[in-house]
């Protein structure tokens, strides 16, 4: 008997990347392409409206920009608070309560230039996301209580304070009593770039690139990786970890605070009950498919993007959303799952026998 | 530059696929698409609406196109809208609240296409209308119905937001049952969801253990009737006849009817004549837009007999559903003798009636 186990390649596949990317891809679309002929569908055609519509002019390429943003800002701050062992599973909640920061200074600074009401907007987004992760931070770095359980919980939390908001002292009292804030002044809304993309884009492009360089670069970021693989290393290495879980924590509640505000100020132009969209979920996937760096969050949140776009588009030719989602999923992790095969490799090995000696299995 | 950027992106990202542009210029006939906010298959809210597409796309012959479980509140909606104009749809009909702000702006954008909002009181003057229906009217007769089958005095009643229209659908429906059963309530449960199963499904099994026997909802999946029918209780549905999901349980359903509405906006379009109702098109039992579904058969002959009576009048405008005296929850007048609330008090409405037990929020 023989049983299929993933083992880690002495070193990785040079150049797989990108060949696992392709491979993965096109092993991803032939199978949706299964998919869309048993639902009577022609896959060149659908594949084809699918890239045009995402990447296949500068319009195309705004909407998918700007579904990227709150995707990468949201997988940013799972990365971040991953990069050093901690998962942060309230992205979702802290959006809400970033976006809830942004609306409440806009509230009182309705009148304020542009400039100065956006970027009051702005940091009241990213207070807003980091007080929500204060709980949790405190909790973990004072007495160690499980971060992902805290966080998870806060996202109910942060709901309902939102609910409450605009059901309640924020209803825009010409709404018919329906569960929404007043409009946006003219001037909180973020300027366009070009085609539908906002400065969101920027603003996003901005935060990844200065993360990715304090990941990668600075001392900061080489204790984090050496906190998230061995607190005792740490500690051995003066590095004070109740600081660094606090900081890390606000710091991921606060970038994903920052995409609430952005999308506030950006697409949705009032707070609504439908504000995230999920995307604090979604952002954990982003994350955990870019194996918490930041580059790669990028590149993932900007294919996430244009699936989401692309997906959405072929809905218009008669797709049914159920399909597409499918069809979505299919190449997300197609074209990203098949990044494992770059570190480890299958072999078929006779049962009993322990592959780990040969460098450990997949965890 | 940036044009090469772009391009460059776009090769590493799709790596092999070869992008060959189609030209999709078309003649200028008229396209009607639609936009839901839930899956079509959901046998509610979207379903309805859905059945109304189909309907008018049989009477106009005009082709349709929809996109379903398209969330409120993000880029979504105008996406989608932005890409049927980019294939030559002249019609734009979106169902659900949340898109009204978006319709707006999109209708400024693209003054030759006819927008159409479901369930929202917005509009302009020339390419962006409103519509919605009386959903009350069927409401209360059944709640005639509901009333007449409790033997427990009390009935539930699991809702989804309190906003005017759910708000008014339950003091119809309360008025309704107290008409067949002066001594009965109607107890309210928030469920804070238009669609979610689970949810809707422990709220009525909540109600139930109460003591309740006969439930109503304003939610768009049958799960609520799948929990009376375990318990033994009656379950008035909403949106579509229901009666397949718990056939002993159902007692009858308020329906919507889009499809003469639909038409109607599809020709007007056609046509070059569309022009928006003026605050907004609220179509009535009359009109055909809402309707009470069949009865079940083992209600009694005479309960039938009421309903009909009542459905025969409110079509002629005999009867109105919120004419006075009418007490509020707390036993205070809220309509009086001989008064009738006019459509701004009832698109505003924020109060119970006298026998609904809950809370606005």
């Amino acid at each position: 008997m023989k049983r299929p186990v993933l083992v880690r390649r002495h070193r990785p596949l040079r150049g797989g990347q990108p060949l696992a990317f392709a491979v993965g891809l096109i092993l991803a679309l032939a199978v949706g392409a299964v998919l869309l002929m048993a639902a009577d569908h022609e896959p060149l055609r659908v594949y084809q409206r699918m890239f045009e519509k995402s990447l296949g002019d500068q319009n195309a390429w705004s909407l998918t920009l700007n579904r990227a943003v709150p995707l990468g800002l949201a997988g940013l701050a799972v990365a971040v608070a991953g990069s050093m062992g901690l998962w942060n599973i309230g992205a979702e909640g802290q959006i809400l309560a970033g976006a809830i920061g942004a609306a409440w200074v806009a509230r009182i600074g309705g009148t304020w230039p542009g400039p100065m009401l956006l970027t009051g907007m702005l940091v009241g987004a990213v207070i807003g996301g980091g007080l929500l992760a204060l709980v949790p931070a405190m909790a973990r770095a004072r007495i160690g209580v499980n971060e992902i359980i805290t966080t998870l919980m806060l996202n109910e939390i942060a709901l309902r304070l939102l609910q409450w908001l605009i059901h309640g002292p924020w209803k825009d009292p010409d709404s018919y009593n329906f569960p929404l804030t007043p409009v946006l002044p003219a001037q909180a809304h973020l300027p366009t770039l070009f085609g539908r993309a906002h400065f969101g884009v920027i603003i996003a492009g901005a935060v990844i690139l200065v993360f990715g360089i304090a990941a990668s670069r600075t001392a900061w970021g080489y204790e984090l990786r050496v906190a998230g693989s061995s607190a005792d290393t740490a500690r051995y290495a003066g590095i004070s970890l109740k600081r660094k879980i606090l900081t890390v924590l606000l710091l991921s509640g606060g970038v994903a605070g920052l995409a609430g505000g952005v999308e506030l100020s950006g697409t949705a132009d009032r707070l609504t009950e439908g504000i995230s969209n999920g995307f604090g979920y979604a952002g954990i996937i982003v994350a955990a498919l870019a194996l918490m760096r930041p580059s790669g969050v990028a590149a993932v949140a900007l294919l996430f993007g244009a699936v989401q776009v692309g997906g959405q588009s072929i809905q218009i030719i008669g797709v049914p959303a159920s399909i597409s989602t499918i069809l979505q999923a299919f190449i997300l992790f197609g074209a990203i799952g098949a990044g494992v095969f770059v570190r480890y490799s299958l072999r078929l090995v006779p049962t009993g026998v322990d592959a780990s000696g040969e460098g450990g299995t997949a965890a | 530059m940036k044009r090469r950027l772009f391009g460059l992106l776009a090769a590493v990202l799709t790596l092999g696929l070869v992008a060959a542009s189609c030209g999709s210029e078309g003649v200028t006939t008229t396209r009607a698409a639609f936009v839901y906010v839930g899956p079509v298959g959901d046998a509610g809210w979207t379903w309805a609406h859905d059945q109304g597409r189909l309907a008018a796309e049989a009477t106009t012959g005009v082709e349709t196109a929809f996109v379903e479980s398209v969330p409120e509140g993000g880029a979504d909606f105008a996406d989608s809208v932005r890409q049927f104009i980019d294939d030559d749809y002249d019609v734009i009909i979106g169902t659900s609240f949340g898109y009204m702000d978006d319709m707006l702006a999109l209708a400024d954008e693209h003054p030759n296409v006819v927008f159409e909002h479901i369930s929202g009181y917005l509009s302009n003057d020339t390419n962006f209308g409103n519509s919605f229906g009386r959903m009350y009217e069927p409401r209360y007769l059944s709640g005639m119905v509901a009333g007449s089958a409790t033997m427990s005095n009390q009935v539930g009643y699991v809702a989804a937001f309190p906003i005017p229209e759910v708000i008014r659908g339950i003091n119809a429906f309360t008025l309704g049952v107290q008409e067949a059963n002066p001594g009965a309530t109607v107890e309210v449960v928030w469920t804070s969801t238009w669609f979610d199963p689970v949810v809707e499904g422990d709220s009525a099994q909540a109600l139930l253990d109460k003591g309740v026997d006969v439930l109503a909802m304003h939610q768009d999946s049958p799960a609520v009737g799948e929990k009376a029918e375990a318990a033994g209780a009656r379950w008035v549905s909403y949106n579509s006849d229901m009666s397949a999901f718990a056939p002993n349980a159902y007692l009858t359903a308020p329906v919507w009817d889009w499809g003469p509405r639909y038409a109607e906006i599809i020709e007007a379009a056609r046509a070059g004549t569309y022009t928006p109702a003026p605050d907004g098109y609220w179509g009535s039992m009359a009109d055909g837009v809402v309707a009470l579904a069949p009865i079940a058969s083992d209600v009694n002959a005479d309960v039938v007999a009421a309903v009909e009576a009542r459905r025969a009048e409110i079509i002629a405008g005999t009867f109105h559903v919120f004419s006075g005296p009418i007490n509020d929850q707390d036993g205070y007048e809220a309509v009086a003798a001989g008064e009738t609330l006019d459509d701004g008090a009832l698109l505003g409405m924020e109060f119970f009636v006298q026998g609904v037990i809950g809370t606005l929020g």
